[in-house]
């Protein structure tokens, strides 16, 4: 039996292996390609003379309807001009080869980009700053959301340009808050409170209508700005919220969902597209963001929905997490200089922006495209944008993800079951999430 | 060896030439990474810039990494809950399923249905289930008047069902390896107990148990290693919540070193999972004695 056991995992180890191989065979027979291409148009002179069009690799991880946007994208700009040729690649697991890429050789020219990762890659010299070309091209930084901006750059220098953005806003079902006697959608805390009384409906033991979701602990950060605070101290290195603004976060969630009861702890879980509690009644309010916009709309008139900006914490504050996309060119692209213009092409020109919002309904982190009537008209994106002029970045440090994950949440859950007293949670995420920090701070 | 003769010479020849392509392949894909592996638990290897040898500072960290420590805590409490339904679950379905008797095969077939299906499609479907207003579980408790936890949000649950969701899936292909081993127990033991006059629990206790110790010790092994590496049912079930109780130690490996690009500290946890598994099942070949014959 053990020799069976055996043959059987070496069986799987090889065949592992081999279909590792023969992906990065491919992505082998794509660089050098490239190569030969780049050999070419060296031969021939870089500028305009050349008949071979340089081939760039373009890599994401966005596959399906989010293949076809890039490729609507791509196929538009192979056509704007011809000395540049891009090619899409969908990577599953981008990141991990992208890691052996980055090493190895055989690095893409273009890389779609999750931002808060740069915190991480930057201090690694494995994305190519892009200032020269900024300057170079004289383009406006004003032009982009600082913020987005921010969240692309380390000590100084920028490494990409934001290719989306997006923040969260509060999403309300205008039937059930009609119904419930509620007229206007919430701006403040209270507010948001009493419509979530008003709309929670109960049956004997059984939530049949949560009044809003409280099911996404990650959304922390947003109702510590609300309340007036930061995550990060002033220096970046600590956590910042074992304090007045913290204490007034839980004690909020706990008088919502221990004391008016307005949710139920897992009432979302497993929940997916079509069967999601906003869709079906089941739930009144709830932060979410701009991603979730093409699936509302399916539903039509079955659905009568409104945004609004988050609700404004006890003193005013307002608060929202912005995060998004960009684009960058790693350090081991061979065409940095044509990768560069077709990051250009497509993140800073209002039209190729605007026609990429309206093939991926995603709002652009060009400032100039969201000027035409598809984004000032629409009551929809209006929300979204007043609420991007507020939204804050994720704290840029390498461990921040890791702190919320592994340090703050799970206590927050803890908290939320009534397992651990409001002191105790903020005690322990403190100094749990000051460890994590500390040993994941060091990048270079 | 001088004693072995010319022709088993020749013999001992060819079978290392036949076992040649295994090996070579055992020492690209097993022994090496595993050196390379331990290697860089030395150093501060992070896959893109850098590899320097940093001694014990990485095993110096662990100690402190009060995470680490309970996913070690979290698999415990899972294996022993685990694998003693396990082995207790798929013994009963094979004396179940064990005799010849008409449609046998179908129920053998039921069986083992759920460890065909892939551990990531399973664990989305019981996610369904065992949602806490409109799964299938929760509605089935509500006819007896029970009103069911939430199951995979609550901290006391959520373990639990995690347990029940991969005993639902492995207990199948144990069950399989139990009729084997059953089948093997040669039928001249019960009759010759039999005629002894030994009841049917007699035999179970006396003949069916001892013999099936290999198969146990199997079972057994593979559910210490299963149970120690948990990492996908917990993943998409749980995702580690609520409040860290179904994290895993293969999860928080994957973390530090894909996410976090800190591979040398994570081949450094990933080395005591290692030792952990070695362990424990040094531990449960002694408790089972497999080495001991039977008969």
């Amino acid at each position: 039996m053990k020799k069976w056991i055996s043959l059987a995992a070496l069986a799987t180890v090889v065949v592992a292996t081999a279909s590792g191989c023969g992906s990065n065979s491919n992505d082998n027979g794509n660089t050098s390609a490239t190569n030969a291409n780049n050999s070419a148009s060296t031969n021939g002179g870089t500028e305009a003379s050349s008949s071979e069009p340089v081939e760039l690799t373009f890599w994401g991880d966005w596959g399906g309807e989010g293949q076809k946007q890039f490729e609507t994208m791509v196929d538009a700009f192979n056509k704007s001009q011809d000395k540049i040729r891009v090619k899409y690649v969908l990577q599953q697991d981008m990141i991990t080869k992208f890691l052996t890429a980055a090493t190895s050789g055989g690095s893409p020219d273009i890389l779609f980009w999750d931002r808060w990762r740069t915190s991480l890659y930057a201090p690694k010299n494995v994305l190519h700053p892009v200032d020269e070309f900024m300057a170079k091209d004289g383009l406006n930084k004003d032009d982009f959301y600082g913020e987005a901006l921010k969240e692309l750059s380390y000590q100084d220098k920028l490494y990409g340009l934001p290719l989306t953005v997006d923040a969260r806003a509060l999403f309300y079902n205008k039937k059930i808050l009609t119904d419930a006697g509620v007229n206007q959608p919430p701006t403040t805390w209270d507010e948001l409170e009493q419509a979530a009384i008003k709309t929670t409906k109960w049956n004997g033991n059984k939530l049949e209508v949560a009044g809003f979701s409280l099911g996404d602990n990650g959304l922390f950060n947003m109702y510590l700005q609300q309340a007036g605070g930061q995550m990060m101290s002033e220096d970046g290195t600590k956590t910042n919220f074992n304090n007045d603004q913290g204490k007034a976060v839980l004690e909020y969630w706990d008088r919502m969902l221990n004391q008016d009861k307005v949710y139920k702890v897992g009432f979302e879980q497993g929940l997916g597209e079509g069967t999601d509690a906003f869709v079906t009644g089941k739930l009144a309010m709830q932060y979410t963001g701009p991603w979730m916009l093409s699936t509302y709309k399916k539903y039509g008139k079955d659905l009568d929905f409104g945004i609004v900006p988050p609700p404004a914490g006890p003193n005013g504050d307002k608060g929202s997490v912005m995060g998004g996309f960009g684009l960058v060119i790693p350090e081991g692209s061979k065409h940095q200089a044509e990768a560069w213009e077709f990051i250009k092409w497509w993140t800073a020109n209002k039209d190729n922006a605007l026609l990429w919002a309206k093939t991926s309904l995603n709002i652009p982190g060009f400032k100039p495209a969201l000027e035409d009537p598809f984004f000032k008209d629409d009551p929809f994106w209006k929300p979204f944008l007043d609420t991007l002029e507020f939204a804050k970045i994720r704290p840029a440090h390498p461990g921040y993800s890791v702190m919320e994950g592994d340090a703050l949440i799970p206590n927050l859950q803890l908290f939320q079951q009534s397992k651990q007293s409001l002191e105790d949670t903020l005690k322990k995420a403190q100094q749990r999430g000051d460890q994590l920090l500390n040993d994941n701070a060091e990048v270079k | 060896m001088a004693s072995i003769g010319k022709l088993n010479r020749h013999q001992a020849r060819t079978a290392y030439l036949f076992i040649t392509p295994t090996m070579l392949l055992f020492l690209a894909f097993t022994i090496v990474p595993v050196v390379m592996a331990l290697y860089l638990s030395f150093t501060n290897y992070d896959v893109v810039s850098r590899m320097d040898f940093v001694g014990i500072d990485n095993y110096k960290r662990l100690i402190d990494d009060a995470l680490f420590w309970q996913t070690f805590k979290n698999v415990c409490y899972y294996a022993v809950i685990f694998i003693p339904l396990n082995i207790l679950i798929s013994l009963l379905l094979a004396l179940l399923l064990n005799f010849k008797r008409f449609g046998v095969k179908l129920f053998r077939t039921m069986n083992y249905l759920p460890t065909l299906t892939s551990a990531v499609a399973a664990a989305t479907v019981w996610i369904w289930l065992l949602h806490p207003e409109f799964g299938l579980i929760n509605n089935l408790l509500s006819y007896f008047g029970v009103i069911g936890p939430a199951w995979l949000a609550q901290t006391e649950t959520a373990m639990f069902s995690i347990i029940m969701v991969t005993l639902w899936q492995s207990v199948g292909s144990n069950m399989v390896i139990y009729i084997a081993g059953l089948q093997g127990v040669p039928d001249y033991l019960y009759e010759s107990a039999k005629l002894d006059g030994a009841t049917a629990l007699d035999r179970f206790r006396y003949i069916t148990w001892p013999q099936l110790r290999p198969t146990t010790f199997l079972v057994s092994t593979m559910s210490i290693i299963g149970a120690l590496q948990l990492f996908d049912q917990a993943f998409v079930l749980t995702q580690g919540g609520p409040g860290n109780v179904t994290k895993t130690p293969v999860y928080l490996i994957y973390q530090q070193g894909f996410n976090q690009l800190q591979m040398g500290y994570a081949s450094a946890q990933a080395f005591i999972l290692a030792i952990a598994i070695l362990i424990f099942s040094f531990i449960n070949m002694r408790a089972t004695k497999s080495e001991e014959s039977i008969v």
